[in-house]
């Protein structure tokens, strides 16, 4: 009762708070991807991802699990990304990763090098991200939920960053920082499609989990629509 | 002086003469205190020695008991104080292990030592650590804050930190001792000698770190701290480590080692002389079954308090027992007399009752004898006077039928015929007296009518000439039957009627009565007269006693002895009742038939 209003009514807590970040970073997937639309190639395909280790619940949510030192996501996700040169961005992009109900959201990032995140808080309660991952060095410090600025960093190494809370140390967070505008992330049964590719060779690449990424050279025509499944 | 008994003697034997007894009885009665004295202190060293053994014996049970009452309370005590002790380090040691156990979860250092950054590790550790290491400058006693910290990785090797780090110095050879063979995977406590430092000993607690990706151990903290409280050292606790002992008296510290197990196993170990000085040892391992070498806890205390104490209460005790001692001599000495007092008295006692016996035995041996000798000179005299009397009133009765004899000199030999009757009459009681007196006199009991008797012997008396002037009353039953030998009751009524006559006054009184009282038939016989004199009346039953009559009463003062000793050989007396105012009175009694 004598609690802040703000507080009070909490409609962070209402169920499916994936979906209009999903759909958020789809839209940021789709401006990135729309000025190379005209003469774009596309791959799509399958990859076969590992059994999911415990049964999937209804709100299903992705976190970090590791096993012998391996994190990937529960369920397995897979990253299908496009490795060449392209050209750098003229602007970099800015991308969110809150944290809400003490776990990253997504727990699994992939962005271009360059990109900018931001770490807003959404829940009650102080976070303090950091990573020793030697991709990305930071820490955040302690902030709160209503912090302005909202903490934000770029990341300009590629590699996989693990981000941790240093208050809750069970909150385990991985970004994928790829050096390539074209990436996507698979659908639960490893089916994905990744479109306006510009014609050209690359290697077109799966992050399986921190230790596997699967790889495979391929010949992208203009207009040319390839099916590769992995493996 | 009589003896009234017929069978005791006449006479008092000399044996009991008072000087006699006296001069009999002083050197026996000093022999007898000899003998007694004796026997009081043989009584008085028996009793002294029950008293120091029954007080030897409590003491010795009272010394055992105290000495284990002591050491069970010595035992207590410690093992009170050593739990106490052990409580507070095992409360201290789960604080540390919680603390470390927090700490190795903290995410940086995890996210130093999973995510390859190895140069964060303690730059990391130091912020999460801040608040466990000490400050360098205040020397909190033994708490919870740590000297140093170090972290192993997965081989169990130290990852020395960076050199400008403030993580605790250590010496190369103190770090050296930090190292396992391998990270452990559960808690291990140990000690380093800190041969460099202020301190001589570190505790170490290295707790494994856990990685929360692969489950497996990954690295180890090390935290030092100092081991138990120093604030107030206490000289009797030290630790043991490899051998030898840190903290507590360093000036013993080679005795107490030696004395020491090795590996030390725990509980109360061996008394230790130190400076001559018994003391109590005790040992406890600080961490067992740990990777590190074993160290112990080693608590020595001197007994000095305790066997003062203990010294203290045997005084006491010996006190006390002296004390019981003494009150046991002293009563001991007070029962000793009163138990001895009589026994003494009976020995002197029964020494003099024993001589007092020997000699009226002997008395007695000898009076027996004399009487014996008396009865028989008696029985023999009177036997032999009887013959000439016979023979001389023989001839006197001869001489008298001779009818030449002038009636003056009939007139004499008859007076000595009447005299020889009298004489024969003396020797007969005589020698009926000498048979009684040697008590050889059988009686031959018949019922015998008292009566008839009476009246016979009344008639006898009537037939005399001097008693013509008499006036004889009875008062008597028709027949009255006693148990009696007709002859001697005869004699007794016939002795009393003639003395009743003989001192009668002329034209006087007779009276015989006859009643039965409880006794038995008591027959009285009384006569008037001149009384008895008072001063004489106990006398004249004695024999050859006659009053202060004259001589021309006759009688020889046998009579009333003879009548009372056959009345008494029948079982009953003869007494004067009255003698006085013209009269005088006897009674004899009868057992009735």
């Amino acid at each position: 009762m004598n609690s802040p209003p703000g507080r009070a009514t909490a409609p962070r807590r209402t169920p499916l708070p994936v979906l209009p970040f999903l759909l958020l970073l789809l839209l940021l997937l789709l401006l990135l991807l729309l000025p190379l639309a005209a003469p774009a190639a596309g791959i799509t395909g399958r990859v076969a991802l590992p059994a999911a280790r415990t049964a999937p619940v209804m709100n299903q949510r992705y976190e970090i699990v590791s096993r012998a030192g391996v994190l990937a996501t529960n369920p397995p996700l897979a990253v299908v990304y496009l490795e060449g040169d392209f050209p750098a961005p003229a602007a970099p992009a800015t991308v969110s990763l809150p944290q809400k109900d003490f776990a990253f959201v997504p727990a699994l990032l992939a962005i271009r090098v360059g990109t900018r995140v931001e770490f807003p808080n959404l829940d009650d309660t102080f976070h303090n991200i950091f990573s020793y991952s030697p991709a990305k060095r930071f820490d955040l410090g302690r902030y709160r939920p209503d912090e302005k600025p909202v903490p934000v960093q770029t990341f300009d190494t590629p590699g996989l960053v693990t981000l941790r809370c240093d208050i809750h140390e069970h909150m385990r967070g991985l970004v994928l920082v790829l050096p390539t505008p074209h990436f996507v992330l698979t659908a639960a049964d490893g089916r994905y499609r990744l479109t306006g590719l510009p014609p050209g060779r690359y290697t077109l690449k799966v992050w399986l989990d921190s230790r596997t990424t699967l790889s495979r050279p391929v010949d992208l025509a203009a207009d040319s629509a390839l099916s590769v499944d992995f493996p | 002086m009589s003896k009234p008994e017929p069978q005791s003697s006449r006479s008092e034997p000399p044996a009991y003469t008072p000087t006699h007894a006296l001069s009999s009885e002083n050197p026996k009665s000093k022999i007898q205190n000899r003998k007694s004295l004796t026997y009081r202190t043989r009584l008085l060293l028996a009793f002294m020695l029950v008293v120091s053994a029954v007080t030897a014996g409590g003491l010795v049970l009272a010394e055992r008991n105290l000495a284990a009452a002591f050491s069970r309370e010595l035992e207590r005590t410690f093992a009170a104080e050593l739990g106490a002790q052990r409580r507070v380090q095992e409360l201290r040691q789960a604080a540390l292990a919680e603390r470390c156990r927090a700490l190795v979860r903290k995410p940086r250092i995890h996210a130093a030592l999973e995510d390859g950054a190895l140069d964060l590790l303690y730059p990391s550790a130091v912020d999460e650590l801040r608040d466990i290491m000490a400050p360098t400058d205040s020397a909190a006693p033994g708490g919870l804050r740590a000297e140093f910290y170090r972290f192993l990785d997965r081989h169990g090797a130290v990852i020395a930190p960076p050199a400008s780090f403030a993580a605790g110095a250590l010496a190369p050879v103190e770090t050296r001792q930090l190292g396992l063979p391998l990270a452990p995977d559960s808690p291990q406590l140990g000690f380093i000698v800190r041969a460099a430092s202020g301190a001589p000993v570190s505790e170490i607690i290295t707790t494994p770190i856990v990685s929360g990706e692969s489950g497996e151990v990954i690295a180890a903290l090390v935290l030092g701290f100092k081991p138990f409280s120093t604030a107030a050292p206490d000289p009797g606790r030290s630790l043991w480590l490899g051998g030898r002992l840190y903290f507590g008296d360093h000036s013993r510290a080679g005795d107490i080692a030696r004395a020491l197990s090795a590996p030390p196993t725990p509980g109360v170990g061996a008394s230790l002389a130190l400076d001559g000085v018994p003391h109590l040892l005790f040992q406890q391992p600080l961490n067992p079954g740990s990777l590190y070498p074993p160290a112990a806890e080693v608590n020595v205390y001197p007994l000095t308090a305790f066997l003062d104490r203990q010294r203290l209460l045997r005084w006491r005790i010996l006190g006390a027992g002296g004390l019981l001692l003494l009150g046991g001599f002293a009563f001991s000495r007070i029962l000793v007399n009163r138990l001895s007092r009589p026994v003494e008295k009976l020995a002197v006692d029964s020494a003099a009752h024993l001589a007092g016996r020997v000699r009226a035995e002997a008395a007695l041996e000898s009076t027996h004898e004399e009487l014996q000798r008396a009865a028989r000179f008696s029985a023999d005299a009177s036997h032999q006077l009887k013959t000439p009397v016979t023979v001389l009133r023989a001839g006197l009765e001869e001489l008298l039928a001779h009818d030449r004899l002038v009636p003056a000199e009939r007139e004499s030999l008859a007076a000595l015929v009447h005299q020889t009757y009298r004489l024969s009459g003396v020797i007969e009681d005589l020698l009926l007296l000498s048979r009684l007196d040697a008590g050889r006199l059988r009686l031959d009991l018949v019922p015998v009518d008292l009566a008839a008797l009476i009246a016979a012997s009344v008639d006898d008396l009537s037939a005399l000439p001097d008693a013509s002037g008499l006036t004889v009353e009875t008062d008597l039953p028709s027949t009255l039957v006693i148990s009696a030998e007709r002859r001697f009751a005869a004699l007794i009524l016939q002795n009393l009627l003639e003395n009743a006559r003989k001192y009668n006054r002329p034209a006087g009184r007779l009276r015989l009565a006859v009643r039965t009282t409880a006794d038995g038939v008591e027959l009285t016989v009384g006569n008037t007269g001149r009384a008895i004199p008072a001063a004489a009346q106990a006398r004249i039953f004695e024999r050859f006693h006659r009053g202060a009559v004259g001589e021309n009463v006759p009688g020889y003062g046998l009579g009333l002895n003879l009548a009372r000793e056959l009345a008494r050989l029948h079982g009953g007396d003869l007494r004067l009742v009255r003698s006085a105012d013209d009269w005088t009175e006897f009674a004899v009694t009868f057992r009735p038939a």
